[in-house]
């Protein structure tokens, strides 16, 4: 009689311990946290290739993490991809003439999207769209640039160095 | 002769698996009534829980210690060992998690209800509960094998929390890998429905057959002390072919 | 109906009926055309070599073999219902008026001996944990073992296991008990215990009993009745004095105790001199 509190308590303690494990992972080696973090407010972007990017992929500034992909979806119509980017609501000083360009991380890495800060002095608000963008640069492309001009010198112009061109239907 | 002796195997294999089908019923019919005993499911939860929980924590640990070590030098190999993180996880959430904490656990548990009930029934004491008028598949086996299915993922959980501490260990204090980049590219690749929630679909299925197969080969193992001892080997050697069969099929299924 | 019918026959008709009982187990004959009677009130010994089910038999009275479930046809009727019958439901109704103590007691090993005694009680009432505790310390006490009401089933000797067992197959008052070689294993304190215990039960509670077992002088102290079973036919009955002083190889064999007779002392072989090559 007196071992039942003790097992009942031995097992309420597993099933903690089991779901507490099942929080752990869920949190600490997913997105979930860095989705749920705070509000965040959505702009959006329209690219003429996105190459391998993904939902969830990272926003980012400098190198710093500043939100996510929210959605990819084909705009009908214009047959280019609108991705919508949530950015934390912390980041609410982000000029709004910035550019985005779609970058890998790596040679063989995941994709994500990276803005370029531009000079206005107004700021990106919710439901904002980012004219200046620049789609993924695919590695055939890369490769057919290198053989077509022969030599590495232009083969792949990193965006800082040369203005962000808008998109083709970016007007 | 030889084809008769054959015939006769695959005949009793099918037999087998007819038999356990049934009994795989019997226990549902039985499952509303051994609700009744909640107090014995807790307890098993408890038994097959605990009995596990030291086996697969510190599986867990190794498991990922050793992944880490080897995906290492295999990636450092492409220059890729940014990816550490994301590799060991989505191992351990999508494949060796559910499948080495099945495997564990028949070890464990499996063999322990099937030699309790083996032995429960050598002893009389499955038909004493018959004699005194209950039913010992809703008082016996349908506690257990609820029990299983409870205890398998949140084992899984704990086998892949301890993994991805133990990858750590490895691989950001040992070898060095950048500890944000060790956390960021998993935190970026990992998803939870598509990686964790269907290594928990997974592990369900592994602990329904399982501790099927436990259950199963107790109640009907013969009521000898040889009996006993052959049919948890038998538990052990089936729960391994049944969980990497099913493992195959599932993984084709999700992905 | 049937309850009406029950209680007016219930005076002159034996608790237990077996009739032209037939069964096969595993494709070997058990039994062959059996049939005997129980009076109600009596204890009654059945005896017969080993491996003639008279354990079977038990398990017929009880329902766990069956005619239409297994290889089995006759009837078995206990307190006049058809076993054969019963719906399951029926059937373990049935059983909570049956105790059944097993050979080897069949305590269970999770519980210490209150619960052991308890378990019935738990499974099948809702009564107050004070009346299902005065319930158990007075069969414990019935069988002088309320003092080890916290001991474990293996803190037990064989005896004391057997006695434990006997409380709880007694907790519902039941109206038979069978007794599964209950002697087996004990040495002599403890088996006048047991037979103690038998003797009391029947006596003062007027529970009918059923007594398998092979001490012929433990059954004679005890026993109203004996049926000696052999290859599957009742072979001699009568009281326990009676029959060992009838004359019958059966008889002479089983009571005088020969090495030889009905039942052969070589188990069946091919000729001896043929197999050692001296026969021509």
């Amino acid at each position: 009689m007196n071992s039942r509190p003790s097992y009942a308590i031995g097992t309420g303690l597993f099933i903690l311990l089991g779901f507490a494990a099942l929080a752990y992972l869920a949190t600490q080696t997913t997105s979930v946290a860095n989705v749920h973090q705070g509000h965040s407010y959505f702009v959006k972007a329209r690219f003429s290739n996105i190459g391998q990017l993904k939902e969830r992929a990272p926003v980012k500034i400098a190198g710093v993490r500043v939100g996510s992909v929210q959605s990819i979806q084909l705009e009908r119509g214009k047959m280019d991809a609108l991705v919508t980017l949530a950015i934390d609501d912390k980041y609410n000083d982000i000029p709004d003439d910035s550019g985005a360009a779609i970058f890998t991380s790596g040679l063989l890495g995941d994709q994500y999207v990276g803005l370029q800060p531009g000079g206005s002095p107004e700021n990106l608000k919710n439901g904002d769209e980012i004219v200046l963008t620049q789609s993924a640069m695919q590695l055939e492309d890369l490769i057919g640039k290198f053989l077509v001009n022969g030599g590495p010198k232009s083969s792949s112009a990193p965006p800082s160095s040369t203005p962000p061109k808008p998109a083709a239907s970016g007007g | 002769m030889n084809t008769l002796v054959r015939r006769n195997w695959l005949l009793n294999g099918i037999a087998q698996l007819g038999e356990c089908g049934l009994f795989f019923l019997d226990i549902l019919v039985a499952l509303p009534k051994s609700l009744r005993h909640f107090r014995e499911i807790c307890r098993q939860v408890w038994f097959v829980g605990a009995m596990s929980l030291t086996i697969v924590m510190t599986c867990g640990m190794f498991v990922g210690m050793v992944l880490a070590l080897q995906l290492y030098y295999t990636l450092s190999i492409f220059g890729g060992t940014a990816a550490l993180g994301t590799v060991v996880a989505l191992s351990l959430f999508r494949e060796l998690g559910p499948v080495v904490t099945a495997l564990l656990f028949a070890g464990r548990a499996g063999t322990a209800v099937t030699a309790e009930i083996g032995l429960m029934r050598a002893t009389d004491q499955i038909d004493a509960m018959e004699m005194m008028a209950v039913d010992p598949i809703a008082y016996v086996v349908a506690p257990r094998y609820l029990a299983g299915v409870i205890a398998m993922p949140l084992l899984m959980c704990l086998f892949n929390a301890l993994g991805i501490l133990g990858g750590h260990l490895v691989g950001v204090t040992w070898l060095g890998v950048d500890n944000g980049t060790f956390w960021g590219n998993m935190t970026s690749t990992v998803d939870l429905w598509k990686d964790i929630i269907d290594g928990v679909w997974k592990s369900l299925a592994f602990g329904a057959v399982v501790t099927l197969i436990a259950v199963f080969q107790g109640y009907n193992a013969p009521p000898t002390s040889e009996g006993v001892a052959y049919s948890t080997t038998r538990t052990v050697v089936f729960s391994a072919i049944v969980i990497l069969a099913v493992d195959f099929v599932m993984t084709a299924f999700l992905t | 109906m049937s309850a009406v019918t029950a209680s007016i026959d219930s005076i002159a008709e034996p608790l237990v009926q077996v009739r032209d009982l037939h069964t096969r187990l595993g494709g070997k004959v058990i039994f062959d055309g059996l049939s005997l009677d129980v009076p109600r009130g009596s204890v009654t010994a059945i005896m017969g070599p080993s491996g003639t089910g008279k354990t079977t038999l038990l398990r017929h009275i009880t329902g766990q073999l069956r005619a239409g479930f297994d290889d089995v046809s006759g009837s078995v009727r206990v307190a006049g219902e058809d076993i054969a019958r019963l719906s399951r439901a029926a059937l373990f109704a049935l059983r909570e008026k049956i105790g059944f103590l097993f050979q080897n007691s069949a305590l269970l090993t999770d519980f210490n001996v209150f619960e052991n005694v308890a378990f019935p009680l738990r499974q099948h009432t809702e009564l107050p944990e004070v009346l299902i505790r005065d319930i158990v310390l007075t069969k414990l006490q019935a069988v002088g073992l309320r003092g080890a009401a916290n001991l474990s089933p293996s803190e037990l000797s064989g005896g004391m296991a057997r006695r434990v067992a006997l409380a709880r197959a007694i907790v519902f008052d039941p109206m038979l008990i069978l007794y599964d070689e209950p002697f087996v294993g004990l040495d002599p304190i403890a088996l006048n215990q047991v037979l103690r215990l038998i003797g009391t039960l029947n006596k003062t509670l007027g529970i009918t009993s059923i007594l398998v077992a092979h001490e012929l002088a433990a059954v004679r102290r005890v026993a109203d009745r004996v049926y000696l079973i052999a290859n599957g036919k009742l072979v001699a009955q009568g009281a326990p004095d009676e029959l060992a002083r009838e004359d019958s190889p059966w008889t002479r064999q089983f009571f005088g105790g020969e090495a030889d007779g009905p039942v052969p002392f070589h188990y069946p072989a091919p000729d001896y001199a043929t197999e050692l090559g001296f026969a021509r």
